[in-house]
C-alpha cells in the first residue's frame, strides 16, 4: 500500500514537471511486459544478421544443417576467399565504392548549393521550384525507369559511372532537406559578411556551410547508403561484367550459384556490414535525416 | 530536431524577408539582379538533374507510351492510344494477362504490407515509448538495423531462411507445424514476400510515429485520467485521433512504397512461380528489357502511376473521415 501512494506521488511529480516522455508506471508485472517485449523484437530485428553472420563460415556441407546451429562447425574462411578471388568480385566492391562515395559527395555540394538559393536567395520562380522539388519526390521510382533509361542510352552514357552518378549528384530530397536546415539561420551573419564584401560564393562556403555540418552529414550518409543499396539503375543501365556494382553482381552470382547459399549469405555480408557499420556510428544522422523530412510542418 | 523546423523558422523568414526587401531598397535593383543571377548559379547542377531526371522524363515517358518502340530494330513509330488500348483489351481475359495478374498481386500485397507494418511500426513505438528516453535511444537503434539494409543483402539472407528445410520452417517446427515450401509454392511465395516486408520495413515508420508521439500534449492525457479513462480508453479516444497527421502520412508513403515493389520479387522469385508475385514495376521491366516493348512498358508505368495517386486520394479522404 505504501509502496503503491509512492509510486503514485512519483508520477504525479513526473506529470507535474511536464515529462511527457515518462509515463506513469504503476503495476511491476507492465515493466515486465515490457521488457519482455523489447527482449522479443531485439531477437527478431538482429537474430537474422547475428544468425546469418555466424552462418558465413558455415561450410557448404553444413548451411543447410536441420536442425540449424548457430555457430559453425567447423569454422572456415573459404566463403570469403572464394568471393573475393571470384572474377570481377573486387572491382563490383570497388564500383559501388565509386557509385557511393561520388553520389555522396556530388549530392552534399550540389544539394547544398541548390538549397542554399532556395532558402536565403530570392529570385523569380523560387516557390515553384520548391514546390516542385516537394512534388517530384513523391513519385515511386518504377515510374521514371523506361524513360530515364532511354535517356542516358541515346545520350551514349549507358554502361557508364556518368549514367549512375548523374541522376544521384543533386536528389530533391537532398534539396529539401538541405532548405529545412538553411531557412531557420539568423540572417545578420550573411549581412554582416556582404558589409564586408565577401562574395555569394565565399557566404556559402564560410558563413552558411559550417552552420549546417549535421545536415551536410546526414544527407551524404543517406546519399551514401542509397546508392550502396541502389539495384533497379544498375540493373538497367550496366551492362558488362566489369561496370557491375556489387548489388548488381550479386543478382548474377546469385543466378549462377542459386544453391551455394555459403557463398550468397558471404556475399550479403560484403553488402550489409558496411551499412551496418556506418549505421552503428552514425546513426543520429540517419534517424534524424529521414524524420526530418517526414515531419515537415 | 525533427519538429524544430515548422513554425519558427517560416515566421523568421517573413520577417527577415521583409528587412531585406528595405535592404534592397536601398540597394537598387542592380543588387537584386545580381543576387538572382547568383541563384540560378546556384542552382544549375539542381536544374539538370530536376529538369531532365525528373519533369522531362515524366513528360517523356507521357509521350513514349503512344509510340511503339524496340531498341535496335525499327524507328519509333506513332501508335497514339494504341498501347493504352492493347493493356485494357487484356482485362477481358484478365486472369491470363500480366499486367492485371500483376496489378491484382501488389493490390494484395500493398494491403496485408500496408496494414502489416503501420499497426507493427506503432505497437513498436508506443512500446518504446513506455520506457525511459536512455533504453529508448538503445532500442530504437537496434529495431532500426533493418530498415538501413539492402533489399538484396536482405533478399539474399530470406532466399535462405525460405528453404524448405531453413530456419522459418524449423522454427516452425518446433510448434509442430509442418512449413510449406514458401518460394516455390504459388500460394506461399507472396505471404513469404509480404512478411519479409513488413520485418524490414516497419522500423522505419516506427520512427515517424515516435516522433508523432513525442509531440502529443501530456495534459489531454491527465485530464483523461482524472476523468477515469484507462488505457484502452486513452489509446482509442486521445493516442489515434491526435495521430491522424501522422498515421496518413505512414499510410501513404508505405502504399507508395509497397505498390513500387521491385527487388525482392526480381531477386527472390523472378516473379513466379506462376506469377504469383509479379508486381507491375517487375513487369514494366520484363515488358522493356526482356520483350523489348518499351513503349509498352512506358503505357504501363502510366497506368501504374494514375494507380498509386488515386489509391493515395482515397486513402486520405478514409482516414480523414473514419478518425474524425
Amino acid at each position: 500500500m505504501a509502496q503503491i501512494s509512492a509510486e503514485r506521488q512519483r508520477d504525479t511529480e513526473a506529470a507535474t514537471q511536464g515529462r511527457a516522455d515518462r509515463p506513469p508506471r504503476r503495476f511491476r508485472w507492465f515493466n515486465l511486459f515490457l521488457y519482455a517485449m523489447l527482449l522479443i523484437l531485439t531477437i527478431t530485428s538482429l537474430g537474422p544478421f547475428v544468425f546469418s553472420f555466424f552462418s558465413s563460415f558455415k561450410t557448404f556441407e553444413h548451411i543447410l544443417d536441420f536442425p540449424p546451429s548457430l555457430f559453425p562447425n567447423p569454422w572456415t574462411w573459404d566463403n570469403y576467399a572464394k568471393l573475393l578471388n571470384y572474377p570481377g568480385f573486387p572491382r563490383w566492391i570497388l564500383n559501388s565504392l565509386i557509385y557511393s562515395i561520388g553520389a555522396a559527395i556530388l549530392n552534399v555540394l550540389f544539394s547544398a548549393m541548390a538549397g542554399y538559393a532556395l532558402s536565403r536567395l530570392r529570385f523569380r520562380g523560387r516557390s515553384l521550384i520548391f514546390v516542385l522539388t516537394l512534388a517530384v519526390m513523391m513519385i515511386p521510382a518504377p515510374i521514371m525507369l523506361i524513360p530515364r533509361f532511354l535517356i542516358v542510352n541515346s545520350l551514349g552514357l549507358a554502361n557508364t559511372y556518368f549514367a549512375l552518378l548523374l541522376p544521384a549528384m543533386a536528389q530533391p530530397f537532398s534539396v529539401f532537406l538541405m532548405v529545412q536546415f538553411m531557412k531557420g539561420l539568423p540572417r545578420e551573419l550573411e549581412e554582416s559578411a556582404m558589409l564586408d564584401g565577401a562574395s555569394r560564393w565565399t557566404i556559402f562556403r564560410s558563413v552558411i556551410l559550417p552552420l549546417v555540418v549535421p545536415a551536410l552529414s546526414a544527407v551524404a550518409i543517406l546519399s551514401f547508403q542509397a546508392a550502396w543499396n541502389d539495384f533497379q539503375w544498375p540493373l538497367v543501365v550496366l551492362g558488362s561484367q566489369d561496370m557491375y556494382t556489387l548489388t548488381l553482381g550479386m543478382f548474377y552470382f546469385k543466378n549462377t550459384y542459386y544453391t551455394a547459399y555459403n557463398l550468397l549469405i558471404a556475399g550479403s555480408m560484403f553488402n550489409a556490414i558496411p551499412i551496418a557499420v556506418l549505421f552503428f556510428i552514425f546513426q543520429r544522422y540517419f534517424i534524424e535525416g529521414t524524420t526530418s523530412a517526414a515531419v515537415k510542418g | 530536431m525533427a519538429s524544430q523546423p515548422a513554425t519558427p523558422g517560416a515566421a523568421s523568414t517573413l520577417r527577415d524577408e521583409r528587412k531585406r526587401a528595405q535592404l534592397g531598397g536601398h540597394r537598387g535593383s542592380g543588387a537584386r539582379r545580381g543576387e538572382a543571377l547568383a541563384a540560378y548559379l546556384f542552382l544549375t547542377p539542381y536544374f539538370i538533374v530536376l529538369g531532365i531526371f525528373y519533369i522531362f522524363v515524366l513528360l517523356y515517358g507521357l509521350g513514349l507510351s503512344l509510340f511503339k518502340i524496340d531498341i535496335g530494330f525499327t524507328a519509333p513509330i506513332f501508335v497514339g492510344f494504341n498501347n493504352y488500348a492493347i493493356i485494357f483489351q487484356q482485362l477481358s481475359y484478365a486472369g491470363d494477362s500480366d499486367f492485371w495478374i500483376s496489378i491484382i498481386n501488389i493490390i494484395k500485397f500493398t494491403i496485408v504490407v500496408v496494414i502489416g507494418q503501420t499497426i507493427v511500426a506503432l505497437l513498436i513505438a508506443m512500446l518504446l515509448q513506455a520506457v525511459t528516453p536512455k533504453i529508448r535511444g538503445v532500442f530504437r537503434t537496434l529495431f532500426y538495423l533493418p530498415a538501413v539494409t539492402s533489399s538484396v543483402a536482405i533478399s539474399l539472407l530470406f532466399l535462405w531462411f525460405y528453404t524448405p528445410q531453413g530456419v522459418i520452417n524449423y522454427l516452425l517446427s518446433l510448434v509442430g507445424i509442418p512449413g510449406p515450401h514458401w518460394l516455390e509454392d504459388p500460394l506461399f511465395a507472396l505471404p513469404a514476400l509480404m512478411l519479409l516486408n513488413i520485418w524490414c520495413t516497419a522500423a522505419s515508420f516506427m520512427l515517424y510515429f515516435l516522433a508523432g508521439l513525442q509531440d502529443l500534449p501530456r495534459e489531454l492525457y491527465e485530464a483523461a485520467q482524472v476523468d477515469g479513462a484507462n488505457r484502452t480508453n486513452l489509446f482509442f479516444y486521445i493516442t489515434i485521433p491526435l495521430l491522424r497527421p501522422i498515421i496518413f502520412l505512414v499510410v501513404a508513403l508505405g502504399t507508395i512504397g509497397a505498390f513500387q515493389m521491385f527487388d525482392q520479387a526480381l531477386f527472390m522469385t523472378g516473379g513466379g512461380p506462376l506469377r504469383s508475385t509479379l508486381t507491375p514495376a517487375l513487369q514494366i521491366y520484363y515488358a522493356a528489357f526482356r520483350d523489348n516493348h518499351f513503349g509498352l512498358a512506358a503505357a504501363m508505368s502510366v497506368l501504374l502511376f494514375i494507380l498509386i495517386f488515386v489509391v493515395t486520394i482515397f486513402q486520405r479522404r478514409l482516414i480523414d473521415t473514419s478518425l474524425s
